[in-house]
């Protein structure tokens, strides 16, 4: 423990913890919506909806913030020159991958940077979704140990990795010039959003710093178990949880108890299969929802396809109505949380070195 | 010692037989007739099996008239009872039944009011319109088809008595759809009409909305319930009772040979355990009517 | 030749990018663009609108039996509409309006969390069909009453189901992402 805070590494990553924290909070009192301050897979599906991917009137927004983690993420790489194209691993397993991050995500109702938000805030339900992430990345984790490995991304001169962040000055100029396609809500919790300015500067400088520090919620987790209280991340992590909590408590948004909670569902058994299915996803791919969009920011044009999965995944769960809602999971959301958890334990037999295990 | 483990088997299948036909102790639920007996206990011998699988006593379903309800529950002929809110208030008082649950059924769940109707377009708008006019209630045991609206007239300031050019009350079955049909084919200027009988009808397609004019409606009030005999033991009138309330929509009962739902077979939506004291605007409007049990000549 | 082909596309690049910027910024046809501009947003409010305006027209006598006065006379009507259109959440929300002012209470936390699960409009502040404040007020006088209730051993599975509604309602007028 000693040995890690020596490292100032580990302060810049608790700096990036506790902006996270900070920022998760604030954009909500600034107009996100409850305990959805900072929400990758609700800020996906809002923005799939504000492309015309599904038609939930209630669900479009082209969200700043999300646009931010991308660009932020690319302007701290190019600045410090660690924008490099890679790409060509497992494409496919990736795409699908990214699809199914937001089918867990969705019936948990949040990315798991949204779970801690959640949890600092007083929803209690979040419990068992906790126990799923943390199980998802053991068994992921398992699987790593086993020889399971979806190949390296290889460096690639030919500017691949460019192109998730033009998708995303394109989405830029789309939130200013609004052409008639793009749809935005006039109620509904898509309607509820932060200033846009200040959305997307917060979401610039977030993206950022986690893509100098490397911060991520599950890497947090996967850390800890691999390396103990000697992992930066780890440090990260629980200065961002502090941080949330404090400022929850400062706002006047801790509520704690199990009913009554905005945005949650009291099928509990459900939230942790969800975030079993994130966990495990997240770090088979390298990274939870938030972790991929900064890698894709930096060039990554495998984490580019996740992100592109990420949106696929976000138009179906709303289109599909796979999503989980405050009256609880429906039928198909549970199905899809099911076929994505067969679709990990697929990849592990699959992309399993059985030499080294 | 293989011989012994015969014995032993051969024991313990021994003892189970014995539990196997264990007689059970018989009791009976007295069920008011609402329509005919043949009625009473098609809806009611499949519930009546459920509570028997779940409580282990073999109930005896019993069809009862309802004026003959509270004569025959004092004489100890049944050991429950289901009646409307009115009956088993008169029991509450003269026998100290013990309230069991209520019935769910329609638009107020456990609650139910009676109505007073007139044909849409008769020239009968108002309850003061209803003087001098014919007149037809529903059985006069009956709370939303007798007593809510015997009570609202008075309370209006009409006396029924004086006040109306006459009031009939049908004979045989189906009184209260007999009230309704009364008045939309002119037989009668006014009925007394339970509002669920009229809600029923309406989502039956029998009658329009557009066909009435509701001149006043009571108050909402208990809907028929379930009571128990005071002196049986307090432990089974609390699991009959929690038996009734757990029933839901999906539950099932095996019933001569078929799989019925439990609460549709008897048109029920559920239960549900109100207090004793709910059923308090049933004795003010008896007391304000003259009806049994508060009664005085 | 490799040298001349690359210049080739270099020239097509520029002029792609020659042809988006006049596409941009106004050369192109503006006709096209105004088509655009009238379709998806524009037609999602006017589909939104004449929703809101055919609920109102056809619930309108329900709504007007009810301001009358005539509460059960509307929920007549109300169950003569259901026939024709069973499980509509306008309905819904005006069943539980009505039984709430006839005193079935439990009934009518029942149909408006049924009709805020349909249509999440009727929590919403900015909607023409909100029902928000009624919801807080219900909220503020039944949810302790029906946690007691809850509570007794004896309490039916209808007052589980709407102390379960009443917390959902809870939780949707706390907001969230939907």
């Amino acid at each position: 423990m000693r040995l890690a805070l020596r490292d100032p590494h580990t302060w810049f990553v608790m700096l990036a913890g506790s902006l996270l924290g900070l920022a998760g909070v604030m954009l909500a009192v600034l107009g996100n919506p409850q305990n959805s301050g900072i929400c990758v897979s609700c800020f996906l599906e809002n923005s799939a909806g504000a492309l015309g991917l599904h038609n939930n009137a209630r669900m479009q927004y082209l969200r700043p913030e999300l646009i931010g983690f991308v660009l932020g993420s690319t302007l701290a790489a190019i600045g410090f020159r660690e924008f490099s194209s890679k790409g060509g691993s497992a494409p496919l397993p990736r795409l699908l991958s990214g699809v199914f991050l937001i089918v867990g995500c969705s019936v948990f109702i949040g990315c798991p940077i949204k779970l801690f938000l959640r949890l600092t805030a007083g929803d209690l339900t979040t419990l068992t979704g906790l126990l799923g992430l943390v199980g998802g990345g053991w068994l992921g984790l398992k699987g790593l140990a086993a020889g399971v490995d979806l190949g390296r991304s290889s460096k690639k001169s030919d500017g691949s990795g460019f192109w998730t962040p033009l998708l995303f000055v394109m989405l830029l100029l789309f939130l200013f010039v609004r052409p008639g396609f793009v749809l935005f809500s006039e109620r509904g919790s898509a309607a509820e959003a932060a200033p846009v300015l200040i959305a997307l500067g917060i979401g610039l400088l977030l993206g950022a710093v986690a893509q100098r520090t490397r911060f991520c919620i599950t890497g947090g987790i996967r850390d800890l178990m691999i390396m103990g209280t000697r992992a930066p991340l780890f440090w990260g992590f629980i200065v961002f949880v502090l941080v949330a909590f404090v400022a929850g408590l400062a706002t006047g948004n801790f509520r704690p108890g199990f009913y009554g909670q905005p945005g949650a569902h009291l099928d509990m058994i459900w939230s942790f299969f969800g975030m079993l299915l994130v966990g495990s996803v997240s770090v088979l791919i390298g990274g939870c929802p938030f972790r991929q969009l900064i890698k894709a920011g930096e060039g990554d044009a495998d984490a580019g396809l996740v992100v592109i999965g990420m949106f696929l995944g976000a138009g179906l769960v709303q289109a599909w109505q796979l999503a989980g809602t405050a009256a609880g999971v429906p039928l198909y959301g549970k199905i899809a949380v099911v076929i994505g958890l067969a679709f990990i334990l697929l990849n592990l037999l699959f992309f399993r070195d059985r030499a080294v295990a | 010692m293989s011989l012994r483990i015969y014995a032993a088997f051969l024991f313990i299948l021994l003892l189970a037989g014995c539990q196997g036909t264990a007689e059970r102790p018989v009791m009976k639920i007295g069920y008011m007739n609402c329509n005919s007996e043949a009625e009473t206990l098609t809806r009611f011998r499949p519930l009546t099996q459920y509570l028997s699988d779940k409580l282990e006593i073999d109930f005896q379903a019993i069809p009862v008239d309802t004026q003959d309800f509270p004569e025959r529950f004092a004489a100890g002929e049944f050991d429950f009872t289901h009646s409307n809110s009115l009956v088993y208030v008169i029991m509450r008082e003269e026998q100290q039944l013990e309230l069991l649950a209520t019935e769910q059924r329609g638009n107020y769940g456990s609650r139910t009011a009676g109505a007073i109707i007139a044909k849409k377009g008769s020239g009968i708008e108002t309850l003061a319109d209803i003087k001098g006019k014919r007149m037809i209630f529903g059985p006069q045991l009956a709370p939303s088809g007798f007593l809510a609206q015997y009570d609202l007239l008075l309370r209006e300031g009409i006396d029924p008595e004086l006040d109306i050019a006459y009031y009939a009350i049908p004979s045989g079955s189906f009184k209260h759809e007999k009230v309704v049909y009364a008045v939309y084919f002119g037989d009668y200027d006014v009925a007394a009409a339970p509002a669920l009988d009229i809600e029923l009808m309406t989502k039956d397609g029998k009658i329009t909305a557009d066909d009435f004019v509701i001149l006043g409606q009571s108050p909402i009030f208990p809907y028929c319930t379930f009571g128990a005999r005071k002196d049986l033991d307090p432990d089974l009138i609390k699991r009959f009772r929690q038996t009734l309330v757990d029933l839901t929509e999906t539950d099932t009962v095996d019933y001569q040979g078929e799989t019925l739902k439990v609460l549709a077979s008897a048109w029920i939506d559920g239960f549900e355990a109100l207090q004793d004291s709910d059923y308090d605007y049933i004795r003010e409007m008896a007391k304000r009517a003259n009806m049994p049990p508060y009664q005085e000549f | 030749m490799e040298k001349r082909f690359d210049l080739v596309l270099g020239a097509l690049l520029l002029l792609c990018a020659v042809t988006l910027v006049g596409l941009l910024s106004g050369t192109g046809s503006q006709a096209s663009q105004r088509d655009l501009r009238v379709d998806k947003a524009l037609e999602q409010e006017i589909a939104y609108q004449a929703k809101v305006s055919f609920l109102e027209r056809l619930y309108a006598p329900v709504i007007n039996l009810r301001d009358s006065g005539q509460n059960e006379s509307a929920l007549l009507q109300l169950d003569e509409l259901s026939r024709k259109y069973p499980d509509e959440a306008h309905g819904e929300t005006l069943r539980g309006e009505i039984l709430l002012q006839l005193g079935a209470t439990q009934k009518a936390i029942g149909h408006l969390a049924s009709a805020v699960r349909m249509n999440g409009d009727y929590v919403d502040k900015q909607s023409p069909l909100s029902r928000r404040g009624l919801i807080e007020r219900l909220l503020a006088s039944e949810l302790t009453k029906f946690k007691q209730l809850a509570a007794d051993n004896s309490a039916s599975r209808s007052s589980q189901a709407a102390l379960k509604d009443l917390y959902y309602l809870q939780g949707r007028l706390a907001g969230g992402c939907e």
